[in-house]
């Protein structure tokens, strides 16, 4: 979601301390995962939208029984994947990590994010279009 | 449009295989897909991509050492400073009111009950600690006249209903100790 280790471990601080925070006000509207997804992701938003355009992102880092040129390619599509993703929009970003790698439901992530589902739905739709677009052969 | 956004020759949107892929969805037509060529070679590639995806996300992601014990001593702290003060959060900080000022507050509120002649308040912690919340413990020393059990509630509805108000604290639970009283 944030493509820098440093700023992950912020924001899982800030997410733990925030939660504890706003315990008492847990109502069980959502389950208790949905209800973290919907404070951690609020807090990546929002190191997104203050975050400089220009900051370098982690490298990838691929543990495989490769040779070193295999190795070094397949570390290269999984980079431009990882740059593809993170020059999306924060809101596609944010619906994509959640679907793709949290493994959330389309339903869970319209929650998480407080939208519809069908806006959901388009921007995940947006974001896999971009990215199959900017990492693979269909230019 | 870009290639994505297409129509394959067979009448096939491309996008829709995409979203057959990504969500390992079953496909419209089962029957068409088996037999098309158009449709079968852009499954290919579109699922030769998207693998590249699916295993980044699929990568094991570590916590790093020291991160939860580092997590949890903030949270541990905050719990700790919970025991003295509430607090009360706010996007621009936070603010932070001793107990020993929601006691003076609940004190005052008690004193005004008509048949009150002394009380003393005591703020506590919420157990398990809670940022914005507080147990009372109320003493009282009463006169002789009105009935004790709805003096008792009398003061707790107030206590109950104006300490928030005043203080921000949230009242989790008001114990009345009558202990004396004044003839």
């Amino acid at each position: 979601m944030l493509g820098v280790r440093a700023d992950a471990q912020d924001a899982a601080q800030e997410t733990f301390v925030r939660a504890w925070r706003s315990l008492p006000r847990f109502r069980g509207g959502s389950s208790m995962s949905t209800w973290l997804y919907r404070i951690v992701t609020r807090r990546c938003l929002d190191k997104l939208a203050k975050r400089r355009p220009t900051e370098a992102l982690d490298e990838i880092e691929v543990e495989d029984d490769l040779d070193p040129a295999q190795a070094a390619e397949h570390r290269e599509r999984l980079r431009a994947v990882t740059h593809a993703i993170a020059t999306l929009p924060p809101e596609q970003r944010a619906a994509l990590v959640l679907r793709e790698f949290e493994g959330l439901s389309y339903q869970e992530v319209a929650e998480v994010l407080g939208t519809s589902l069908a806006a959901v739905k388009g921007r995940i739709h947006r974001a896999r279009l971009t990215i199959i677009q900017e990492t693979s052969s269909w230019q | 449009m870009t290639e994505l956004t297409r129509i394959l020759p067979c009448g096939v949107r491309l996008e829709d295989l995409l979203l057959q892929v990504a969500d390992a969805a079953p496909p419209a037509d089962e029957a068409h897909q088996a037999t098309c060529p158009y449709c079968q070679t852009a499954l290919r590639r579109l699922r030769r991509d998207w693998a590249d995806v699916t295993e980044l996300a699929n990568q094991p992601v570590s916590v790093p050492r020291g991160l939860t014990q580092q997590i949890m001593a903030h949270v541990r702290s905050l719990a700790a400073q919970a025991s003295d003060y509430i607090l009360l959060g706010h996007p621009q900080g936070e603010s932070r009111i001793s107990h020993i000022v929601i006691g003076r507050v609940a004190q005052r509120l008690v004193s005004t009950v008509p048949g009150i002649v002394f009380a003393s308040v005591r703020a506590e912690p919420h157990t398990p600690p809670q940022a914005d919340r507080v147990a009372l413990s109320i003493q009282l020393v009463v006169r002789f006249g009105p009935a004790l059990h709805p003096l008792a509630e009398s003061v707790r509805h107030r206590v109950q209903r104006q300490t928030p108000r005043l203080t921000g604290a949230r009242i989790e639970r008001i114990d009345i100790t009558i202990n004396d009283m004044a003839v």
